[in-house]
């Protein structure tokens, strides 16, 4: 991915867009007592996308910004969302353009690798209650939905970011059926 | 250059990671005065129109995805139900509670009311506007703050009951922590029986509270309605007024009640899908802010 600062203002817009929506609408959405998280799969896009330092840095700023809009504790959901973010340009950089079974499989894993690593966050800055198996349930319903909506998620993502892609146009180019010769 | 570009990844990834923790260190550290406080509470601020805003425009669509929630399970048809057995609940709360008293202070000649929302209380009503995204914050933004007159500790009410209190404030917007966080404790007592005990939460299951701290030998039974105790002592006393419903008793076993002192309830209000609140403030006038 080509960062220019046109790409970098339609990321932070994107960005912004995505943790206000988590807050007031995704979150509020109750599928079998869970909730998607779409700016986490926005996060995870982008890493597939750009690289694992474009997705820890979109994690980080992402993750921040919710912080703060929830009044929570400063730095939970931007480490976790950095995490994510990070392993998901990995992914890209180690095994390269993710299939479209990968994304969905990518979709679920991460995202359980999200709720583990903001349970890790909670657990280790002491939690004086019981904790419920319910947890868990929550964690894996996330997960699944995760895998089912990280298709059209990466879709918009890559909508946003085309003119940045240039790996993917050459990948296509590539794939492209060659014209047919005229003759006469 | 490959190196270069190897070491520019991870030093800027040590750098965010070290970011995130000073941040979740300093954040523990400091008052509710401290800078990075401040900090979240201007983004907050400058964030908290549009907030409300997207709120309204995705509205529908959550409501779409809810009705469907809600259509599986076969909710629709009982919301006119939940409201009426709602108004009725709040009323025989009021009622036993008041009957309580009068056993209790029939010495005095004074009978203090025992009403859900004490003399002197305004309440503002407010839009929720924010949830978290995981279990393990169990807390709503608001969108009344300290220039509506809400202030830290104000109790927070929902349609059908108790939804917990105000834990802190920017002057447009204030985050409500639920009954069913973690750090959650409400003294509360049982009706008709008198038994008291704390409220607290069993994180990750919304649907489920404990009443904690029973006395020794008091029979408890499942249906039983839980309200808030309202206890003061010297100086010190419950920030919850006496008489809010909180939910009903559905589980109480005698071995659990025997070994442990302890019964589960279920909030009457619907935590998970709430959108307007009440805040009981003693400072406002009594707004509403839609």
């Amino acid at each position: 991915m080509i960062l220019t600062r046109g790409v970098i203002a339609r990321l932070a817009a994107l960005g912004a867009l995505a943790a206000v929506a988590q807050v007031v609408c995704f979150s509020k959405m109750d599928i079998f007592g869970s909730s998607p998280d779409v700016a986490l799969l926005v996060v995870i896009s982008v890493g597939m996308l750009g690289g694992s330092l474009t997705g820890a840095v979109t994690g980080f700023s992402i993750g921040l910004l919710i912080d703060c809009l929830l009044l929570e504790t400063l730095g939970a959901f931007a480490l976790t969302m950095l995490t994510v973010g990070y392993v998901a340009g990995r992914y890209r950089e180690t095994v390269g353009r993710p299939t479209r079974a990968a994304v969905v499989l990518l979709g679920g894993s991460l995202t359980l690798l999200g709720a583990v690593v903001i349970a890790a966050i909670q657990i280790g800055t002491g939690i004086d209650a019981n904790v419920s198996f319910l947890v868990v349930r929550d964690a894996l319903i996330k997960s699944l939905i995760g895998a089912l909506i990280a298709i059209p998620v990466l879709w918009v993502v890559r909508l946003v970011v085309c003119s940045a892609l240039v790996d993917e146009r050459r990948a296509a180019r590539r794939t492209a059926a060659p014209r047919p010769v005229e003759s006469g | 250059m490959y190196r270069k570009q190897v070491r520019r990844r991870r030093a800027v990834l040590l750098l965010l990671v070290a970011a995130s923790l000073t941040l979740l260190s300093l954040y523990y550290r400091e008052g509710n005065g401290g800078p990075l406080h401040g900090a979240q509470d201007v983004v907050s601020t400058v964030f908290s129109p549009i907030e409300s805003g997207a709120d309204r425009a995705l509205k529908p669509v959550r409501d779409l995805v809810n009705w469907f929630g809600e259509t599986f399970d076969a909710r629709g048809d009982r919301s006119r139900l939940e409201d009426q057995v709602a108004e009725l609940r709040d009323r025989l709360a009021r009622e036993q509670t008041q009957q309580r008293e009068a056993k209790e202070l029939s010495a005095l000649n004074e009978l203090t009311s025992g009403g859900i929302v004490p003399d002197g209380t305004d309440p503002v009503t407010a839009r929720v506007v924010g949830r978290s995204p995981t279990v393990w914050y169990s807390t709503v933004t608001i969108n009344a703050g300290s220039s509506d007159g809400v202030r830290v500790n104000d109790p927070v009410v929902a349609a059908q009951g108790l939804a917990g209190k105000v834990t802190q404030t920017t002057p447009s917007t204030a985050q409500v922590t639920l009954i069913t966080d973690a750090d959650s404790a409400v003294t509360a007592r049982v009706t008709p029986s008198g038994a008291t005990g704390v409220v607290e939460p069993d994180v990750g299951d919304p649907s489920d509270l404990q009443l904690d701290y029973l006395e020794r030998g008091t029979q408890i039974a499942e249906g039983q309605m839980v309200v808030t105790a309202g206890f003061s002592t010297g100086d010190l006393g419950s920030i919850f007024p006496p008489g809010i419903p909180i939910g009903e008793i559905t589980e109480a076993s005698v071995e659990e009640q025997q070994a442990y002192q302890r019964v589960h309830l279920e909030p009457f209000a619907d935590l998970r899908d709430m959108d307007f609140v009440k805040v009981l403030t003693t400072h406002s006038g009594g707004r509403s802010k839609g």
